[in-house]
């Protein structure tokens, strides 16, 4: 701790802020769990005879284990909603002003949001894993493949966290960006997070492939149900990197913008 | 010698759409006393607080909080003040001591001194009991005592305090006046408060600034203010068997009489003041003029503003009514 600079202690004091009052707050944490669980139990229920027998669809042991990292990348997308909605109430009701006025770093204010989302992320992504694994599900890759699942879930939620940081800073209203959240669950939905691009047809497919949601999971999957290589996991982890990067970049610019208004 | 807690040369504040919230505000305040910044709704108290408090970009003019340009030097700026903004956020979900812990990060504190420091604060705003509870649990008085604590955390020299007490009920109002008072007397800090009460302004209050859409219109001691405004008004209703003119008789002797002023009576500037009120009942009794209802009316910081903008303060009568 002695070595540690105001910039450190000030990111760390505040992601604990952020998880404390998400942690504390049933709303702002039960979506983010409840509903990934609730799809991947009503999916792995439904479709649960569709590998191998459906064309198209990979070889898994069972849907379950084709389904748990598209649930990650689901929680991860609603609790990054929920951070953005948060961090635009501080802007309502002035916890923000609170901020400014001190001498904390500005850069403290980005990172400790971020560095919570990215650890609610990572312990959703293992609580998600864990249940996954307690009804039967395997990841063929072993430690090592849950070591990259994590990494990009860890980038991905930093990149929906940045952005819902973004959208905080440019509107100011928490009910704003929570009015986004269609907008992303459509995102989700048209991308192969819950079926194989296989099995997709027409215009739907030509947009799940267009979709950079669509290589993440499946980066992410193939580490679940086997066949994922160094070019599989680095091309995922790329694109999350690359949201990751646009998303904090254009926090960061909106988060200039505004203390600019402030001397 | 001490820099001014605020200079400000001026200052102008203009927002989107053509409103001038403040409208060249030149101010000094000398650091080491309370500042009391009265004005009526949207007269630009908030506005004014916001810019000097490096969280509002001034349109104009130049403003020095403790010695530091709050545009060229918002920094400096920071280090040495406290604010507790109007309807200042506190999050319902942590408790009083982990916001104080928090806020004596943000300051830069090392982990054991903020410790300490939050305790010694919980224990001057009288909130040890409640410290670890969640501040959602808190009443309203509660939470203004925590939001001074939040801005006292790094000792600043100047505490900015915008309307600290509206909405509280009498009785936290007068403990959060304590508050300030003790902060006032026994740190040395600077207080700026803005307040749209008059007896706020009045009881706390050694020097103070009448704004108004966005102006000074008038800036002194409460005394020196009152004053300008004339001596305190006796006003002495008739008895049985005397007239009004029996009255005036009397109180002639003791200062200038206003006509109209009493119904059925008299009355008279007493430049003694309450001291010669006694004198004047007693030679009422000593001429045998018998009289029902005695009343002496202090000028108020009420009668200052509605002289110096031809208004009343808004709820000044509901102030004085429950005074």
């Amino acid at each position: 701790m002695s070595v540690a600079t105001p910039v450190m202690r000030q990111t760390a004091a505040l992601a604990w802020r952020s998880i404390v009052t998400t942690v504390r707050l049933p709303q702002a944490w039960f979506p983010a769990l409840f509903f990934p669980l609730m799809l991947m139990a009503i999916f792995t229920a439904s479709f649960g005879g569709a590998p191998g027998v459906v064309p198209g669809f990979p070889p898994v042991r069972g849907f379950l284990d084709f389904a748990v990292c598209g649930a990650i990348i689901q929680g991860v997308l609603i609790a990054g909603t929920t951070a953005g909605a948060a961090f635009a109430t501080d802007i309502e009701n002035g916890f923000f002003d609170r901020l400014i006025a001190s001498p904390a770093s500005r850069i403290a204010i980005l990172t400790g949001r971020l560095g919570a989302s990215i650890a609610l992320g990572l312990s959703q992504a293992v609580l998600f894993i864990g249940i996954a694994s307690a009804f039967g599900a395997r990841v063929q890759a072993g430690i090592g493949g849950i070591l990259i699942i994590l990494a990009i879930t860890a980038l991905f939620a930093a990149a929906v966290a940045g952005l819902g940081v973004y959208l905080a800073l440019r509107t100011g209203s928490g009910e704003a960006v929570q009015g986004m959240f269609p907008l992303f669950f459509a995102l989700l939905f048209f991308s192969s997070a819950f079926f194989p691009l296989e099995t997709m047809t027409g215009w739907y497919a030509g947009v799940a492939q267009a979709n950079p949601i669509s290589y993440l999971v499946e980066a992410m999957r193939l580490e679940v149900i086997g066949g994922g290589t160094a070019g599989t996991a680095l091309a995922g982890a790329g694109i999350a990197l690359g949201l990751a990067l646009i998303a904090v970049g254009a926090s960061a610019l909106a988060l200039t913008r505004r203390l600019r208004m402030a001397a | 010698m001490t820099a001014p807690a605020v200079e400000t040369r001026d200052l102008r504040r203009e927002y989107k759409g053509g409103i001038t919230a403040v409208d060249g505000v030149s101010l000094t305040v000398d650091a080491g006393g309370v500042f009391g910044f009265l004005g009526p709704n949207g007269a630009g108290k908030s506005t004014m607080v916001r810019m000097l408090a490096t969280l509002l970009r001034p349109t104009s003019g130049s403003a020095l909080v403790a010695g530091h340009d709050v545009m060229t030097n918002p920094g400096a700026v920071r280090r040495r003040i406290g604010v507790a903004l109007q309807d200042a956020a506190i999050d319902p979900y942590m408790t009083g001591r982990e916001l104080l812990r928090l806020q004596g990060v943000l300051h830069g504190l090392r982990r054991p001194d903020g410790r300490a420091r939050a305790d010694d604060l919980l224990g001057r705003v009288g909130l040890e009991d409640a410290a670890d509870r969640r501040v959602g649990t808190y009443s309203g008085g509660m939470r203004r005592r925590l939001d001074l604590a939040l801005s006292l955390v790094h000792e600043p020299v100047v505490l900015f305090l915008d309307e600290p007490t509206t909405g509280l009920d009498p009785t936290s109002r007068i403990a959060l006046w304590d508050e300030v008072r003790r902060l006032n007397s026994e740190h040395g800090t600077t207080i700026f408060l803005t307040t749209q009460y008059l007896e706020e302004a009045d009881q706390l209050a050694d020097r103070v600034a009448i704004i108004d859409g966005g102006r000074i219109v008038a800036d002194g001691t409460p005394q020196a203010l009152k004053a300008g405004i004339g001596e305190p008004l006796l006003t002495v209703t008739a008895g049985e068997g005397s007239s009004p003119d029996d009255v005036a008789r009397v109180l002639a002797r003791f200062g200038r009489i206003v006509p109209g002023s009493a119904v059925n009576g008299a009355g008279v500037r007493l430049p003694g003041g309450s001291a010669a009120m006694a004198d004047a009942v007693r030679a009422l009794d000593e001429a045998g003029v018998r009289f029902q209802e005695i009343d002496l009316a202090e000028p108020t910081l009420d009668d200052v503003f509605l002289k110096c903008t031809g208004r009343h303060l808004e709820g000044a009568a509901d102030a004085a009514a429950g005074a």
